[in-house]
């Protein structure tokens, strides 16, 4: 497939789960890319891997967050292939180790999860959005959860942050509408990453129980939406929250 | 492919889009003649069997939705896409007003998904997608029993979803936007001017059949094998579902 051929997309959290194959996909559909990532060896090897398929990949190690990574990416897009046409803005994470009742919990921990889930989102699109609104051609994907919509005990800090990436997708998807750059937001539900490999299995069967679909995801699920919405099929979408999840919740 | 309201606008854009995918079609429409022109307007013809029906006819869909299944030899995927519009306003709104868009817009969607519920279940990749509106996400004005019967379709859409799930059978809801096509023209009456309208739309533009279409096709595919019971608004920015 060739339909992104000549498209210039930049993946934040490249590395790995979902972030890795929507790169992967957004390459087999020919476009160039742009992949940046905190944990640099699997970035390296997918770089390799995406060479290997001759497709054409320039690989950024650091933390998103940073803005001299931000900078560094986006002047070796601009270097190697040109302005960015689509952003998947896919980095975020919970606070992990950190994570638990918000009874408990700290503003700490809450700004370090709104940075990377949120804040990050706002900068990469506030960097790319100049760029795709003066060539009047621009897809801006935004990575949130189904925990934005049902909520998620013990990540409250998560919930607030990705729910706050729908408001901020909705109201750029306005701004930016009349030159044909559309926003929208992509909610996956439960997918099989590294990090639900570690749950314990009465916790994943109880899991997909809740699923309609029956199983979980796969990082390959989502993929498929946003290379969707990246190529010409999505260009009356905008604005939108599109969730990935079986049926689990349904908006 | 099983397309409803399948002579024109969106229904005709989803019948050329999975023609040109190869699929097999089968086009419903209440008018035979507008059916046979739009049949001939799309090529190869071996591949698309015309059934001219009222989807709010339930013992005409039964029969027409089993003969669908037996000319094309199953059924993968169904676009419930007839509708009506009735552009009213509500203080002179008779129940059989509303009784006429509820036949259409929703029962006949629902009736022409459980006639279809066997082969699409033996499919093993059975999807339905109920072209619903983005007026029955955020209303419009003049159109109560249009929206409501929107609405009502979208929900219908998620609870069929829940339950059909169990069969591998997926549904989901497109929610176009304003479309170019003679229904939306028709529902402008005297009051709006198409300018009007586009200035609702953050894009500021009117859609096109082929958007919509677009979005059917990539709910149909496999591509979409984990979503269900969505409701996907195709409206250049209004709705903000």
């Amino acid at each position: 497939m060739t339909s992104l051929a000549g498209r210039i997309a930049m993946v934040t959290g490249a590395a790995n789960g979902i972030g890795k194959r929507c790169a992967c996909l957004l390459a087999d559909e020919g476009a160039d890319l742009v992949l940046i990532d905190l944990d640099d060896g699997a970035l390296e090897a997918l770089a390799a891997e995406l060479d290997r398929q001759d497709c054409n990949a320039v690989a950024i190690a650091g933390d998103c967050r940073e803005d001299e990574v931000l900078e560094r990416a986006f002047e070796a897009a601009q270097a190697r292939f040109g302005a960015v046409d689509i952003l998947v803005n896919n980095v975020g994470r919970s606070a992990r180790e950190r994570a638990g009742e918000f009874v408990g919990s700290d503003p700490a921990t809450w700004r370090f999860v709104l940075e990377v889930s949120l804040m990050t989102s706002m900068r990469f699109a506030r960097r790319a959005a100049p760029a795709m609104r003066e060539r009047g051609w621009g897809r801006i994907i935004n990575m949130s959860s189904d925990a934005a919509l049902a909520g998620d005990a013990g990540l409250a800090d998560y919930a607030a942050a990705k729910s706050g990436l729908l408001g901020f997708t909705r109201s750029l998807a306005r701004e930016l509408a009349p030159y044909g750059v559309t926003v929208n937001a992509v909610c996956p539900g439960a997918i099989r990453t590294r990090a639900t490999e570690e749950m314990a299995p009465d916790i994943m069967a109880r899991v997909v129980r809740s699923i309609p679909a029956g199983r979980m995801g796969e990082p390959e699920d989502v993929a498929r939406l946003v290379a969707f919405l990246a190529g010409e099929g999505g260009r009356y979408i905008t604005g939108q929250t599109l969730l990935v999840d079986g049926g689990r919740w349904m908006l | 492919m099983l397309v409803t309201g399948a002579a024109a606008g969106i229904g005709l854009a989803c019948a050329r889009r999975f023609l040109a995918e190869g699929a097999r079609i089968a086009m419903v429409d209440r008018d035979p003649n507008r059916l046979s022109g739009a049949r001939d307007s799309l090529a190869p013809p071996d591949r698309t069997f015309v059934i001219a029906l009222d989807v709010s006819d339930g013992a005409a869909v039964r029969e027409g939705v089993g003969e669908a299944a037996r000319r094309m030899g199953g059924i993968d995927g169904i676009v419930n896409n007839a509708a009506v519009d009735l552009l009213r306003p509500f203080a002179e709104m008779s129940a059989s007003d509303w009784n006429g868009v509820m036949a259409v817009n929703l029962v006949g969607a629902m009736e022409v998904c459980r006639a279809a519920l066997d082969p699409l279940a033996a499919s093993g990749r059975g999807a339905i997608v109920n072209v619903a509106s983005a007026a029955g996400l955020r209303p419009v004005p003049g159109r109560v029993a249009y929206c409501a019967s929107k609405a009502a379709l979208i929900m219908a859409t998620k609870a069929l979803a829940l339950e059909l799930a169990e069969r591998g059978i997926r549904a989901n809801a497109v929610c176009p936007g304003a479309v170019d096509t003679d229904l939306f023209r028709a529902s402008l009456g005297d009051q709006w001017t198409v300018e009007d309208v586009k200035a609702r739309y953050a894009q500021r533009r009117i859609g096109d059949a082929e958007e919509i279409a677009a979005a059917v096709a990539f709910l149909l595919s496999d591509e979409a094998s984990f979503i269900t019971g969505s409701a996907l608004a195709v409206d250049g920015g209004r709705a903000f579902h």
